[in-house]
């Protein structure tokens, strides 16, 4: 999976780039022959570019990325700027001698744990506090403390209670993503509108149907809202953390390629990184999508 | 005459907190507290109000007279200060499934289809105990639905219908469980004049057909003496039976244009006389929609008890 995700945009460059030089060829005849001809191409070009224009940042990019380090750079520069090619390649070494796979596989261990006890917990409390208005008043202000102490300023705790080894990584990536998690269980709970409480209680609905079939569907897309937020902060502090001290993992790979000077392998773990990053997101997404399809049009409807 | 609802001396007030508008040097609306005290909204004031079983009765009052409130407290979401509200002489003490509320925001369940909106005062246990099945369920809903005229529309989300559809559909769900009264909110405020006409005549039907008995509040006068056997008319606030008027129009179920019948126009001149007064004291005091948490945002200390009763 990793594999196609890395090589797709080196390997999308060419053909899409091409595409579009080919593209200018009809577009020119198109409209000195007949109009349908012209339309047919006019649609067929309208299509090419809005992929092209969607991609033309990433291509842009990427082009500089190859050709600046080797026509614009001082030979210094290069040595720690290497072009795309180079970085691609090591990152294929690295892929073939399983090194990449490895340090992927403890990464996404941890933060998949660390994450999963974040959501369980993060939710749990969140529904408590939200339906006990007691709670709250007593574990708010301890938890607005906690929300606004960085999560990497407390790393230094966790190593030293923890040790670090995985506890102290996966804690704090459980530490990271539980106050988005938590704190938008709050306000989805919240924020329900209480004229559907008012409905539902004249439908004789109990406390506990009202809370299961009124305020927690009502809740779920800004508490999906709360997972994408945790899913982007478990890989953030995630990779701080493994590049603070850590004998695998895609930050200790990325830190340990640096001190020992293999300057593309640090690269190709960079570009690992934004791969899963963007996958993660993608993922989450998708699924935020898919729990509040009922919202939809939720505006313009009433 | 059997009264399927009544009610006996029900006066409401909420406690109000001194809200930023108002002004402290004033002493409070009921008398010789302190500036910071709460003050007391006095919604209802001592009414009494019989609604005959089958009766259709439609409830006017000014804005801020307390008809929501007077419909929270027959569907059981709130409990009087003071006084009595019966249904089928037992005392209301909460929601119960022999009432149901269809309001003015449809308020139906957006992650539901209209058939799971329908089916939503299915899912508990019925009155005799038991519990529908799924299929039993949406049979049930889909029967309702036909009844409003929303068949083939069960798997539509509420975003997908209009405004019109959607009430149809609450009215569907508080048809579903089957409750002896209907209240209903300003039901049709929200929606356009030809949907509000074409909607009164299915809800004339479909009272017609079930023999609910119906309490339906309303700001239009013409609605009120079209729907109603009998208009209520409050009073400005704090809201009392200023008078009941009986709607007696012949043949109402000819092909006729009832609004244009001498009988109609004569009824309709009648409770607008006597609402009109009432409006004028509520906008020379500017009362507003009291908020379901007894708030009124115009409720200032002092203006509340300026008038002679009644």
């Amino acid at each position: 999976m990793t594999t196609t995700l890395a090589q797709q945009p080196a390997a999308s460059a060419a053909p899409k780039q091409g595409a579009a030089v080919g593209d200018s060829g009809p577009v020119e005849t198109g409209r000195r022959s007949t109009t349908a001809a012209l339309a047919l191409a006019r649609t067929a070009a309208a299509r090419a570019g809005s992929g092209l224009w969607k991609a033309a940042g990433i291509l842009a990019f990427l082009a500089l990325w190859e050709l600046g380090p080797s026509y614009l750079a001082s030979a210094s520069t290069r040595v720690f700027l290497p072009p795309l090619h180079v970085v691609l390649a090591a990152w294929g070494k690295l892929f073939e001698s399983g090194t990449i796979q490895a340090h992927l596989a403890a990464s996404l261990t941890r933060s998949v744990s660390g994450f999963g006890a974040a959501l369980v917990a993060g939710i749990t409390l969140g529904l408590l506090i939200a339906w006990y208005g007691k709670l709250n008043s007593v574990l708010n202000p301890l938890l607005e403390l906690f929300r606004n102490t960085a999560a990497l300023a407390l790393l230094p705790v966790f190593t030293l209670l923890l040790g670090i080894g995985e506890e102290s990584k996966i804690s704090i990536v459980a530490y990271a993503a539980f106050f988005p998690v938590l704190l938008n269980t709050i306000a989805g709970v919240k924020t329900v509108d209480p004229l559907l409480i008012r409905a539902a209680k004249s439908l004789g609905l109990s406390s506990l149907a009202l809370f299961r079939k009124v305020i927690l569907p009502s809740a779920v897309p800004t508490i999906f809202t709360g997972i994408r937020m945790a899913g982007t902060a478990s890989i953030l502090v995630l990779i701080a953390a493994e590049m603070v001290g850590a004998k695998a993992g895609l930050g200790y790979l990325i830190v340990n390629a640096q001190s020992s000077f293999l300057i593309p392998d640090m690269y190709a773990g960079i570009l690992t990184v934004s791969l899963l990053g963007l996958a993660v997101n993608f993922l989450l997404v998708g699924l935020e999508r898919h729990f509040s399809r009922w919202r939809t049009a939720v505006g313009s409807g009433s | 005459m059997t009264a399927k609802i009544s009610l006996r001396n029900v006066t409401k007030q909420f406690t109000v907190r001194a809200g930023k508008g108002s002004r402290p040097s004033q002493p409070a609306a009921t008398g010789q507290r302190g500036p910071k005290e709460p003050t007391t909204l006095t919604a209802l004031d001592s009414l009494s109000l019989d609604v005959r079983d089958g009766e259709f009765l439609t409830l006017v009052g000014p804005s801020g007279s307390g008809k929501t409130t007077l419909l929270d407290l027959l569907a059981g979401l709130s409990t009087p200060t003071s006084g009595e509200v019966l249904v089928d002489g037992q005392p209301v003490t909460g929601p119960g499934k022999d009432r149901a509320v269809v309001f003015q925001q449809y308020a139906l369940f957006p992650w539901r289809t209209a058939s799971a909106n329908v089916s939503i005062g299915l899912e508990g246990r019925g009155p005799d105990g038991r519990k529908l099945n799924r299929r039993e369920r949406a049979a049930k809903a889909s029967e309702y639905l036909e009844l409003v005229g929303l068949a083939g529309f069960e798997d539509r989300f509420p975003h997908e219908l209009s405004g019109g559809m959607k009430q149809r559909v609450a009215i569907a769900r508080s048809l579903a469980y089957e409750p002896d009264v209907l209240l209903m909110d300003e039901p049709f405020a929200a929606l356009d004049a030809q949907t509000r006409e074409q909607l009164q005549d299915e809800l004339l039907r479909i009272w017609r057909a079930t023999g609910k008995t119906i309490v339906f509040i309303t700001h239009g006068i013409d609605e009120a003496v079209y729907l109603g056997q009998r208009v209520a008319v409050l009073s400005a606030r704090p809201g009392r039976l200023k008078a009941i008027v009986d709607v007696d129009i012949p043949d109402r179920d000819g092909e006729d244009d009832i609004r244009s019948h001498p009988a109609f126009v004569e009824q309709r001149h009648k409770v607008w006389t006597l609402l009109h007064d009432e409006v004028r004291l509520a906008q020379d005091a500017g009362h507003r929609k009291i908020l379901p948490d007894g708030t009124a945002p115009d409720e200032v200390p002092g203006t509340t008890l300026e008038r002679s009763a009644a």
